[in-house]
């Protein structure tokens, strides 16, 4: 089945989200709208260099001013490394500085203004280390370190020196495979970092009653949250509880734990709530949630009748000077730089590697749209050198049912065919194009993530009920998707049910808004814990109708008899009855689905990345013009086929890829980040980082490829927040080296990259 | 610190000879302030509710007199501008979002003295006149001698910016302002040009200015005299496009290296001669340029 949503007929659900006046009327309240009687104002002192170390730190000055509660540094809190990855981080810089956004020293005061002087009056006396700022100079064995005592840090990954994570997905015999091709195609790619750029710049508040801490924080992941203040301050679990109020978006940026025990640890100093609130460049340049620079050189063996035989790659990505949570990145753009392609003989790598910059983390599906911009603009390549139809070559090489993948995985029924059948032609794929057009297409792949996650959902004395749950919602509006799927479950409109979630003190556990995994992991949780109370239901109904509980079908707010619907009785009257009794409430979690096996293949560094759950796919094909004057081109069309599984909220499933594209098309052409030779980024404020705007919004054409997939979510759900976000800027790449004959090898390819690019003579390409 | 809310131009005058700023949309001002250019000013006189800096009307003796306190969402659809000053239209419609357009004024923009002003050039082909009032009286400098160098003025802290003053239009003549954007909204120049042109009866060029945005300390004029007499062709506009390329002094910055705004700035001086030159001719080409036949335009 596949389905075509138009936002404009009106004729598909609809599904007002929960939280959607609010936010629009502007009633929501988000973190940094909270104000605690006796509040005072963080601010932070940042490093003045991008690699030193610290001689002198004298906080006396700060201490002194009138006003200034608390000054903190790491001599005040506990002395723990932490890092999801690597053990690389202490909440402030203890004796060496790495980035310019490394946090040397906090201040609450009783206002933001003089939190900012009293930082500003600390003294800092720093000696210069060298920096380093090149990935691949930084793999060089006589680089500088950026971490001297790299060996001694905690990590379960495989390290050296300034490779902070390495992973290699080998399968078949390489040399050989290329050895007898027909044709060889050699591409090098640069891609550089980006941004997640929420709207809403994050804010920590904490208070502490006794020795119990409240933290209301914009955070994509809760219980994440929650476990970093534990670590660090060494807390125990139960003294810690996580508020998320509204969330002005993360995309991915508010994933792991920032600043919560920066913000509680000078609260208990202060004893009186702070309050810490970015500024946008703050937002821009401290958080460790970049997404990575790479570079990506990828050789393929190819035969004459377009069968890709062979696939060499190498990825090295730019980890920053602390690895968060990007150890497993490595795997991920191994999987991407190979792509969903039945290649035989594999042989891919990827080092993640320390730099005096930003530290990189997750920002949405990361890795994917560079690795994939890379890899399927090789793609193209390879279809020029042959003069195969790109589209062609895609569909002679996509794995499929019973084909092997790059990583030894076997695939059941899947959707990429079809997604690559109908993505171009929703944009004219074919037609005849004005000499100043042209259309790209590429596809891509993203896993869908198995965890675990808890749910639980009651119905009070008159019908209505909560989900409470620990999910988090980012924007996705995945959250808020729940109610269906529970109020299918009761036979209740979804309007019922209203989310209690935000809350780590009130709900079971949830992995929080990120790897897409809400719908899939959240939404199984809450079906389990529905499906308690439905069955109650049954129960009573079948006490009060005289038949089995087997034969109570819930539907349309009540139960009745199967196959006699006059047997019946109103949900609310059960639930007006079990009021008086055991009450409606059922908890679950479900089990999640197992990693599928692989064969035939070795991988180095295996952080689990290789085998996909449910995996998901995508074609994009977009239509561009360029001016040929200014290298400026236009999106002007965007066709996406999905297979994301089953679709249980439409509207809400066509945002998710609206915006994924839009967030695409920033990559491919305008949103970079820039540095100064210090490693110092250049352009922190929206004025000079240019994301897409609305008036830049083409049309974009969606369709849904809904088959049912082995290992899926509740009712054949996969994810889908991310697989968006990782074909289009490989599909505008490929529509501009159409027209200009050859690829922009820089990511993002802005007016100039491509003005460049046309005007550089044939000795200069095989140069680049 | 004082906020002055003026009613007149009495008000304002009196409140900058006190040593008050002027504020009309504050979107420069304040965004500056915010973003650590130069702390607020600590008096300030708000020009926002003076009526008679928010009218455009017949100039006495010929032209058009515009008030420094017109937004730039009216000068996007008044009839007059559009009709007789259509570049300014063409700047105005560019610039930020609606929000900023509904705020911010002619004459905020010009003050403002960037370099990158969109409305900076289609006033300087238009011949305009910039009308400074103070309590010691009123004078009219042309725009190369009021902007100076970046983000300065020749007006003196107790002048207010009354009028951009254009003198009449002649028959067949026509205005354009094309700009540089990589996205369509809340961008800024790139690099721009403008161009005014008047059409002899014959279809050749009688009279021909261009002036370049971004590419130089100040707003500049282009020496384009060797058009006259010409009738507009490929080559006249490829004149065009060199002599705007050999004007702009451009930097390097984020936005774009010097030789690429050394390149695009004479492709806009191309587009917008062109432009110019079709609406005199009295094709009616739709506000703004860069959406009806420039850069990215949709299809
Ligand atoms: C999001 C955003 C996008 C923008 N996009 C663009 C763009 O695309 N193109 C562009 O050109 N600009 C742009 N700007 C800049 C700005 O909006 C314009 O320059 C606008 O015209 C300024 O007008 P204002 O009334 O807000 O000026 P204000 O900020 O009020 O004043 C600017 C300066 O002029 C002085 N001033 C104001 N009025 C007078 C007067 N009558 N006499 C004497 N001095 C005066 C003030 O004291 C101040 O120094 C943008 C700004 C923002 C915030």
């Amino acid at each position: 089945m596949t389905s075509t949503i138009d936002a404009t007929t009106g004729d598909t659900p609809r599904f007002v989200r929960a939280d959607g006046p609010d936010k629009v009327t502007g009633s929501g309240r988000y973190t940094a709208d909270l104000t605690l009687t006796g509040m005072l104002h963080a601010a932070f002192r940042y490093s003045d260099h991008s690699h030193a170390r610290i001689v002198r730190l004298d906080t006396a000055p700060a201490r002194d001013m009138p006003g200034v509660f608390a000054v903190l540094t790491q001599a005040d809190v506990p002395d723990v490394h932490y890092g999801p990855s690597v053990a690389d981080r202490t909440l402030f810089a203890n004796d060496v500085v790495r980035y310019e956004g490394d946090v040397v020293a906090a201040v609450a005061a009783v206002t933001p203004e003089l939190a900012a002087e009293a930082a500003a009056a600390i003294v800092v006396e720093y000696e210069p280390l060298p920096i380093v700022t090149d990935v691949e100079a930084a793999l060089d064995p006589d680089s500088p370190l950026v971490h001297a005592g790299w060996a001694d840090y905690r990590s379960g990954d495989v390290r050296d020196r300034n490779s902070a994570s390495y992973s290699s997905i080998t399968k078949g015999d390489v040399d050989a495979a290329m050895a007898n091709a027909d044709e060889i195609v050699r591409s090098r790619y640069v891609a550089d970092a980006s941004h997640g750029a929420p709207i809403e710049p994050r804010a920590v508040v904490a208070e502490w009653e006794g020795d119990h801490v409240t933290i209301w924080t914009s955070t994509q992941v809760p219980y994440d949250a929650r476990a970093g203040v534990c670590e660090t301050l060494q807390l125990p679990t139960n003294r810690v509880r996580i508020i998320v109020p509204h969330l002005g978006g993360g995309f991915g940026g508010k994933c792991g734990f920032h600043f919560e025990a920066h913000v509680a640890a000078l609260a208990r100093v202060a004893k009186r709530p702070v309050r810490l609130k970015f500024s946008r460049a703050e937002e821009f340049l401290v958080p460790d949630r970049r997404r990575e620079g790479m570079v990506i050189e990828l050789e393929s063996g190819v035969m004459r009748d377009g069968t890709i035989v062979a696939r060499r790659g190498r990825a090295i990505l730019d980890n920053g000077a602390y690895t968060a949570d990007a150890g497993f990145f490595p795997q991920v753009a191994a999987m991407h730089i190979a792509g969903p392609y039945a290649i035989d003989h594999v042989a891919v790598e990827a080092h993640i590697v320390y730099t005096n910059k930003q530290p990189s983390g997750s920002i949405r599906a990361p890795t994917a749209p560079q690795a994939c911009w890379a890899a399927e603009s090789h793609t193209d390549e390879i279809a020029d050198r042959l003069g195969i139809d790109p589209v062609e070559l895609r569909r002679i090489n996509a794995v499929d049912e019973g084909r092997v993948g790059p990583s030894g995985q076997t695939y059941g029924e899947i959707g990429l065919r079809r997604c690559i059948d109908i993505a171009p032609g929703l944009v004219g794929y074919g037609d005849e194009l004005p000499d100043d057009e042209a259309i790209g297409v590429a596809i891509g792949w993203w896993p869908s993530f198995s965890v675990p996650s808890g749910a639980i959902v009651k119905l009070d004395d008159d019908g209505y009920g909560q989900i409470v749950t620990g999910a988090q919602e980012c924007g996705t509006g995945a959250v808020m998707t729940l109610r269906q799927l529970a109020a299918d479950e009761l036979g209740i409109e979804p309007e019922r049910l209203r989310m209690v979630y935000q809350d780590t003190s009130v709900a079971p556990f949830d992995l929080g808004a990120t790897g897409s995994q809400t719908l899939f992991n959240n939404g199984r949780a809450v079906v389990a814990a529905a499906a308690q109370v439905a069955e109650q239901l049954r129960q009573l109904a079948a006490d009060r109708l005289e038949a089995a509980p087997d034969d109570i079908v819930l539907a349309e707010g009540a139960a009745h008899v199967a196959g006699t619907p006059d047997r019946s009785i109103a949900i609310d009257e059960l639930a007006r009855i079990a009021s008086g009794g055991e009450l409606l409430i059922g908890h679950g979690s479900g089990t999640p689905p197992a990693a599928p096996e692989l064969s035939g293949s070795s991988c180095i560094g295996d952080n689990g990345m290789a085998a996909w759950v449910a995996p998901q796919f995508s074609c994009h094909a977009v239509r561009i013009r360029l001016d040929r004057d200014t290298g400026v081109v236009r999106v002007l069309h965007v066709g996406a086929a999905h297979d994301s599984g089953t679709i249980i909220n439409q509207i809400g499933a066509l945002g998710q890829v609206e915006g994924g594209v839009m967030m695409g098309i920033g990559q491919a052409l305008t949103e970079g980040t820039r540095y100064d030779d210090e490693g110092r980024q250049r352009n922190a404020g929206l004025l000079e980082y240019k994301l897409q705007t609305c008036a830049d919004a083409p049309p974009i054409t969606t369709e849904f490829v809904q088959i049912a997939t082995a290992g899926a979510g509740p009712r054949g759900a996969k994810g889908l927040a991310e697989a968006p976000n990782v074909a289009t800027a490989a599909a505008v790449a490929n529509a501009i080296a159409h027209l200009v004959g050859r690829p922009v090898r820089h990511l993002p390819m802005t007016a100039e990259r491509v003005w460049t690019a046309m005007h550089r003579t044939a000795e200069q390409e095989a140069a680049s | 610190m004082s906020f002055t809310i003026a009613n007149t131009i009495d008000d304002v005058l009196t409140a900058l000879a006190a040593g008050a700023r002027p504020i009309a949309g504050g979107t420069d001002l304040v965004v500056g302030a915010r973003q650590g250019k130069a702390p607020l000013p600590a008096d300030l006189v708000a020009l926002d509710r003076v009526d008679e800096l928010r009218t455009i009307g017949p100039e006495p003796g010929g032209g058009i007199r515009i008030g420094a306190g017109v937004t730039h969402a009216t000068l996007v659809h008044d009839a007059t501008v559009v009709g007789a000053a259509t570049s300014i239209a063409d700047a105005s419609a560019l610039v930020g979002s609606p929000a900023t357009r509904h705020v911010g004024t002619l004459g905020g923009n010009v003050m403002n003295g960037s370099p990158a002003m969109d409305t900076g050039a289609p006033l300087m082909v238009l011949d305009a006149a910039a009308e400074l009032r103070s309590l010691r009286g009123t004078r009219r400098l042309t725009m190369t001698e009021l902007w100076t160098g970046p983000g300065s003025t020749a007006a003196e802290p107790d002048e207010l910016c009354t009028a951009l003053v254009l003198p009449a239009e002649s028959d067949r003549s026509g205005s354009a302002y094309v700009r540089l954007e990589y996205r369509r909204a809340m961008e800024i120049a790139v690099v721009g040009a403008a161009a005014a042109v008047t059409l002899a009866d014959d279809g050749t060029i009688a009279r021909l200015a261009v002036a370049l945005a971004a590419v130089a300390p100040t707003i500049v004029a282009v020496d384009v005299s060797a058009m006259i007499g010409h009738r507009v062709d490929d080559n006249v506009l490829a004149a065009v496009a060199l002599a705007a390329s050999d004007t702009a002094t451009p930097i390097d910055d984020l936005r774009a290296s010097a030789d690429y705004r050394r390149h695009t700035v004479g492709v806009m001086a191309r587009r917008a001669v062109d432009a110019a030159v079709r609406r005199a001719g009295g094709e009616p080409i739709g506000v703004p340029v860069n959406r009806s036949i420039g850069i990215g335009v949709a299809s």
